[in-house]
């Protein structure tokens, strides 16, 4: 093990010990204990999901309609009323229209990487990507920042995140894929953890004396060795998971009361919705689903219309819903973002194309104020009106509703002090 | 060490400081204390190492960028004139309320902030009427001047004792620095210098400079002024068995005598000699990537050479494995991504250019070419292969590699132009940082901003070394000013993307037509036509020659601040290079890295290899070779460095050298003097497989008696093979697996994004994961598992998998249900009866479980060599009999047993 001075003149060597004990050396209950530390705050949220929209949704004809705009601009559809005094969002939102007393609505969020992948990593970390650096997903930092639980994993994608997650975080900070959606009143068979193949209950309990009576070839040393040790502690920790009833329960849909289950469409947006809420519920720190299909360079108003709208209606306002129903939206903040916006101008197919420089996000419960408009963008949806709110403010903003201190620095595998957020300030409208 | 040593046993009664004795020259206290007497203190040499060492230009302090309280300082120092600026000046340009108060020095906000007499955040930093306050009273008094030009440039740091090895806890030692200024002066700066210990749990330094024993083991302290960074080594041995208590142990090799030499100083044991298995596993994993196969393991043992394992290092040198396993590494140090090798507007070539890379380097591994030569057709490619190669040609033989038919062997290209046509690496100063991480081992982006704070290198440095880099390009102009157009030539990137457009329909609905345009594109590749590429090449910049008004704007537009100047080349830590000189400007670089002089480019490789087969490098982190981290024992790093470029940069020479080494071979069990180092190399350090290896070893040890011989020499399907890049980050199945075991994305400038660490989720995988508990059971062209199930259920039966039986249950159990509800279904009825009867037969019939298996013992044996290639012990034996007879059917018995050896510890590390 090496050591070095970080630029402040801590010892490096310190924060790799911290590093190699959180990996192998500490007890697991050691470990989650020691990465809750830094969480500790007055903070209402305990646990996040994210909702990703591939694709980058025009902002135009959801959350940021301007029907006063020239014709090349507005769009086909209508804003209509909420339930929230002077928010007015797309007419084919009537579901969330009768809850955005529960979120809020950001507009006139504005940055300039208007490719999918790049404007993505920069929404999905809050950091602007930079070449030399990879920076961590937001799972990554909550569940490194926040206790988990013993039987579940602290970070959960459904199903799957697709791209390099941790950053220089580290892998032991990455998401677990469920590696399929969920099905309407079906339990979801998650890779590692559903007993398939055959497997039963009985047979996990055989096969952990069966690794107990050949795994030891080390003897003492192997308590002794803190790799052996480490890989020793997450063989338990990974039976206790397999054994466990409870977590084999929170990827089962089909438990849920049919009240909650009616709050929601039975497609697989809807369906992720609800298990996300079902995982947060179970302990799980850090859900992120995804609904893709924004990217409509052409046709946009029909996709939009008959398919996209309509689905993310039914599974985001059953999100919000059934987490206030279960009493758990207080604790669980929701973010909601595209890569960017798209045009203001309509193009000659009928669609919008990138477009960073406005954008919307929505934020919503872990104690942010909902049922209100932050930030606006100008009168043809074309930048922020006056000043911009940027992805990392927004990012500021989610950490802060989840306790997580964001200009809290950690060193990155070569020594260099990087703060989780670089340039963000939380927005005071919605987070005390 | 012999001074330190002999200091301390003269004064051995002492328990105060000691001193060096040899000490004409004055300290700065006794030249700046007496603000009458004191001599005038240069700024460059006294007053910013005073406030460096102060901590005033740390980062939490005035070194922020921000600042603080208005007042900001080069962060580390290094930036004379601004820092100079900083106190002189304020923000207005004019000289009230700054840091210094020339009219009345005592009220300088430098002064009386620094003693906290004005209220200071920082807290005070020195005493009223103290040295270091008198010598910034002096300076300030004396006009506050710098004097950076008079000085001249820095040589080095000499600091005595060289080696401090201590007798016991608590001893103490007086550190003394000089420094050595080019022209000739030197000075005491032990007052001046800022230290740091590498580990203070084993050696702590006062501010003073004053060493102390805190623990067993040894550690480097490092010395900071100016530019310069000294470290040296502090021990205190491990045991008393040091000297003449040491044990004799043969060294045959070089290596081994270098090891022991400081395994001697420290009173450490090695460990016993590995066993033949322990060596065979061990140096199959390393070298290949790859388990042995139960029958190498057993021809191992049977073998009574006394030569046989440098016999197999030779014979393991000549498999494929070894030049997939190590064009993989080798892929990873360079960086070869698909992601980032798409090509600009051209159609995604990513995986393809990816795999070309590989291919390319593999070939020549396998012919073990020499590593400076590979890297020269790396470092120095263009995209044309000839000179005088027209825009068309190299267009022609670019389609050529793709087209359908009898496609040109890439392999054969002289060179291999993709590292510098990665997408992540379009600026000269990313294309400096990859340079120096890939074949430097030296990680420079700190002085991108700031001056590094463990090494010599300071902005200006970086800079200069980023102009190599500003000639480098790949884009698609050909005929501008140096690039490599052949002159009078019509066929250009441009003509040929206009004749694309051309021969396609224009689209009707008025889009962009990428679709058409790049099936245009392919077509043409496919028929082996030119088609518009993008290529990279180099131009030479003439440093002496003024840009113009228009380049300049250009360059302001990129960099508010660039001031026009264009930078001469240097290399790091050498001369600057006039480019005129050179056709290219990689060509000065290439030179460098060959030439005997160069620090890093033999050591990089030297040291990338050592850690590969150890827990870590000579250096380490293993790519990150600075000043402040010197190798942990550098005759060693000397000595097979020198070596490597004596044979000719030969890899197989290097890796034979320390493959065959005694230090490679020692046991993984440790003895009283050993079990705590993990630094000198005393025994061998468990370590995780890495991902590729994993993977690989699973469905090796899963596999069919047949496919499994071909299985390590099949590298199109291996996953330390090539296929193993394409795609990467995508949603395959296997990318799940080496995903959470670590393998890298090869995105950012550091080996660390390999990782061996453990985790939950790969636990999980290995325990129940559907990809693992399948390779059990099914795999292409035959399990082992099957192969057993045929063997032992009698002819004709069909292979029956114990998923089946498990569903059974809960199907019957289901059906009854139903049938509850609509009691008149017969075809329900009869779904149930066969479903019963079906369970009835899967019934283990007791009597034939009881009945011994003929050849248990050599699926047992089987097992433990496919998993932790060894035969069983004799206990391991009995347990495995006992689990195979309980089991409910032979094959179902081994699977069981193959599975738990999977999960053992013994199967996922190197021991």
């Amino acid at each position: 093990m090496s050591i070095h001075t970080t630029c402040d003149g801590v010892a490096r060597r310190d924060f790799l010990r911290v590093g190699a004990l959180a990996g192998v050396g500490l007890s697991l209950s050691d470990y989650f204990a020691l990465s809750s530390q830094g969480a500790v705050s007055e903070a209402k949220g305990k646990a996040a999901i994210f909702v990703r929209l591939g694709g980058g949704p025009s902002h135009m004809d959801t959350f940021d309609l301007k029907p006063d705009a020239p014709e090349t601009h507005r769009g086909e559809f209508k804003p209509v009323k909420t339930n929230a005094d002077g928010v007015m969002i797309s007419e084919h939102l009537p579901k969330l229209a009768k809850c955005a007393d529960k979120f809020a609505i950001l507009r006139g969020v504005s940055h300039t990487l208007a490719a999918h992948e790049l404007g993505s990593r920069y929404m999905n970390t809050g950091n602007r990507p930079l070449p030399s650096l990879n920076y961590p997903h937001y799972g990554a930092v909550v569940s490194k920042e926040l206790r988990g639980t013993e039987y579940l994993p602290s970070f959960v994608a459904v199903p799957n995140l697709g791209e390099n997650a941790t950053g220089y975080l580290g892998v032991e900070y990455g998401p677990f894929e469920t590696g399929g959606s969920p099905q309407p009143g079906k339990a979801l068979e998650v890779r590692g953890l559903a007993l398939r193949n055959g497997v039963t209950l009985e047979d996990v309990d055989r096969r952990q004396n069966l690794v107990a009576r050949y795994d030891n070839a080390f003897g003492e040393f192997g308590k002794e060795d803190k790799l052996l040790a480490g890989m020793d502690q997450f063989g338990q920790k990974a039976y206790s998971m397999m054994r466990s009833s409870k977590a084999r329960d929170a990827f089962d849909t089909g438990k849920e009361s049919e009240a909650i289950v009616n709050l929601f469409g039975k497609d697989q947006f809807s369906q992720s919705c609800l298990l996300a809420m079902r995982l947060v519920e179970s302990g799980v720190r850090f859900t992120s689903v995804s609904l893709g299909g924004w990217d409509t360079h052409s046709d946009n108003f029909n996709a939009l219309k008959n398919k996209n709208l309509p689905t993310l209606d039914a599974g985001l306002s059953g999100l919000f819903n059934a987490l206030a129903a279960k009493g758990l939206l207080e604790t669980t903040a929701v973010f909601v973002t595209g890569e960017f916006g798209r045009t203001p101008k309509v193009n000659a197919r009928g669609g919008r194309d990138h477009y960073p420089r406005a954008m919307f996000c929505l934020l919503g419960g872990g104690g942010i104020q909902g049922g209100q408009v932050v930030g606006e963008s100008d009168a043809k949806g074309e930048g922020p009106k006056d000043k911009a709110i940027t992805p990392d403010d927004v990012a500021a903003t989610f950490y802060r509703a989840l306790g997580i201190d964001s200009r809290k620095e950690y060193n990155t595998r070569t020594g260099r002090p990087i703060m989780i957020v670089r340039n963000g300030t939380p927005l005071r409208e919605l987070v005390a | 060490m012999r001074t330190a040593a002999s200091i301390l046993l003269s004064t051995f009664a002492l328990t105060a400081t000691l001193v060096a004795k040899d000490a004409p020259l004055r300290t700065p206290e006794q030249r700046f204390a007496d603000l009458a007497k004191a001599e005038e203190p240069s700024f460059r040499r006294h007053i910013v190492p005073l406030i460096s060492r102060a901590g005033c230009n740390g980062r939490e302090c005035h070194g922020s960028f921000q600042g603080r309280g208005g007042f900001q300082l080069s962060l580390f120092g290094y930036d004379f004139d601004k820092d100079l600026k900083q106190m002189t000046v304020n923000a207005d340009g004019d000289e009230k309320q700054v840091r210094i108060n020339k009219e009345h020095p005592e009220k300088s906000l430098l002064l009386t902030k620094g003693t906290n007499e004005e209220p200071h955040k920082g807290k005070e930093r020195y005493k009223k009427g103290s040295w270091e306050y008198n010598t910034l009273l002096k300076w300030i008094q004396g006009g506050a001047k710098a004097d950076v030009e008079a000085t001249g440039e820095f040589d080095r740091l000499e600091i005595s004792p060289k080696e401090i090895v201590f007798k016991k806890l608590g001893d103490k030692v007086q550190l003394k620095v000089l420094a050595h200024w080019k022209d000739g002066t030197v000075e005491d700066v032990t007052q001046l210098t800022r230290f740091r210990s590498n580990d203070d749990s084993v050696s702590t330094i006062s501010l003073a400079g004053v060493v102390e024993a805190k623990d067993k083991g040894d550690t480097h302290i490092v010395a900071f002024y100016d530019n310069g960074v000294h470290p040296i080594p502090v021990m205190l041995p491990v045991s008393d068995k040091v000297g003449a208590k040491f044990p004799k142990l043969a060294t045959t090799s070089k290596v081994d005598e270098h090891v022991i030499g400081k395994l001697q100083k420290l009173g450490i044991i090695p460990s016993e000699t590995c066993t033949d298995t322990e060596f065979l596993r061990r140096v199959s994993l390393d070298l290949t990537g790859t388990l042995p196969t139960p029958d190498q393991i057993t021809s191992f043992l049977s073998d009574k050479s006394p030569a046989k394992r440098t016999t197999k290092v030779d014979e393991l040198l000549k498999t494929p494995a070894y030049a997939a396993w190590w064009t993989t590494k080798l892929s990873d140090f360079l960086g070869n991504n698909a992601r980032v090798l798409r090509g600009n507007g051209q159609n995604n070539y990513g995986d393809k250019f990816s795999r070309q890379w590989y291919d390319w380097m593999q070939v020549r591994i396998a012919k073990n070419e020499p590593y400076d030569q590979l890297m020269a057709g790396i470092i120095l490619a263009t995209g044309r292969t000839k000179p005088g190669q027209t825009y068309e040609e190299y267009s022609r033989e670019m389609s050529g590699y793709f087209r359908a038919e009898n496609p040109l062997n890439f392999t054969e290209r002289p060179n291999m132009p993709y590292f510098w046509q990665r997408q992540n690496l379009q600026k000269a100063e990313e294309k400096a940082l990859a340079f120096s991480h890939s074949f430097l081992g030296v990680r420079i982006e700190c002085a991108q901003c700031h001056k590094h704070p463990f090494d010599q290198w300071t902005q200006s440095d970086f800079k200069s070394f980023q102009a190599f880099f500003e000639g480098v390009s790949y884009a698609s102009k050909g005929g501008g000013k140096g690039s490599p157009g052949v002159p009078g030539e019509t066929i250009t990137y441009a003509s040929l993307t206009k004749e694309i457009k051309e021969a396609v329909p224009p689209d009707p609905k008025g889009g962009n037509n990428q679709k058409a345009l790049g099936a245009e594109f392919e077509k043409r590749v496919k028929a082996g036509e030119p088609a518009p590429w993008q290529e990279v090449f180099a131009v030479v910049r003439d440093s002496k020659s003024k840009l113009s008004e228009r380049e300049i704007e250009q360059m302001k537009k990129k960099n508010p601040n660039f001031d026009g100047r264009v930078l001469t080349p240097k290399i790091l830590g050498g001369e600057e290079v006039m480019l005129k000189e050179f056709p290219d400007p990689r060509a000065p670089l290439m030179e460098w890295l060959r030439s005997a002089k160069n620090p890093y480019f033999a050591k990089a490789w030297v040291n990338r290899v050592w850690a590969s087969y150890f827990h870590r490098g000579l250096v380490e982190p293993a790519d990150d070779m600075n000043l402040a981290n010197p190798p942990v024992n550098g005759e060693l790093m000397d000595y097979l460095a020198e070596g490597f470029v004596k044979n000719g940069y030969n890899m197989a020479w290097l890796h034979k050298e320390i493959l065959t080494c005694a230090t490679y071979q020692r046991s993984w069990k440790p003895n009283d003097t050993n079990k705590n180092d993990e630094k000198n190399f005393s025994r061998f350090v468990i370590r995780r497989l890495p991902a590729e290896v994993v993977v690989d070893g699973i469905t090796q040890a899963t596999l069919g008696t047949e496919r499994l011989a071909a299985f390590r020499d099949d590298i199109e399907t291996r996953a330390i093979g090539p296929n193993a890049n394409a795609g990467r980050g995508g949603k395959g199945a296997s990318n799940y697996s080496l995903n959470i075991f670590g393998k890298p994305v090869r995105e950012t400038n550091c080996d660390c994004e390999r990782t061996t660490d453990p985790t939950l989720l790969q636990t999980l995988f290995t325990r129940n994961d559907p990809e693992l508990l399948t390779a059990l059971e099914q795999a292409k062209g035959g399990a082992f598992i099957e192969e057993i199930r045929k063997a032992t259920s009698g002819k004709g039966a069909a292979p029956k998998r114990k998923g089946d039986d498990a569903e059974l249950a809960p199907r019957i159990a289901k059906l009854e249900a139903k049938l509850k509800k609509t009691p008149t279904n017969t075809e329900l009825e009869t779904e149930l009866k066969q479903a019963k009867e079906q369970l009835a037969k899967s019934q283990p019939k007791p009597a034939a479980a009881k009945a011994p298996l003929a050849n248990a013992d050599d699926y047992i044996a089987q097992v433990f060599l496919r998993t932790v290639s060894r035969p069983p012990t004799a206990t391991e034996f009995e347990k495995a009999r006992a689990d195979l007879a309980a089991a409910s059917s032979p094959a179902d018995g081994v699977r069981e047993l193959l599975w738990a050896m999977l999960n053992t510890r013994e199967f996922m590390v190197n021991h």
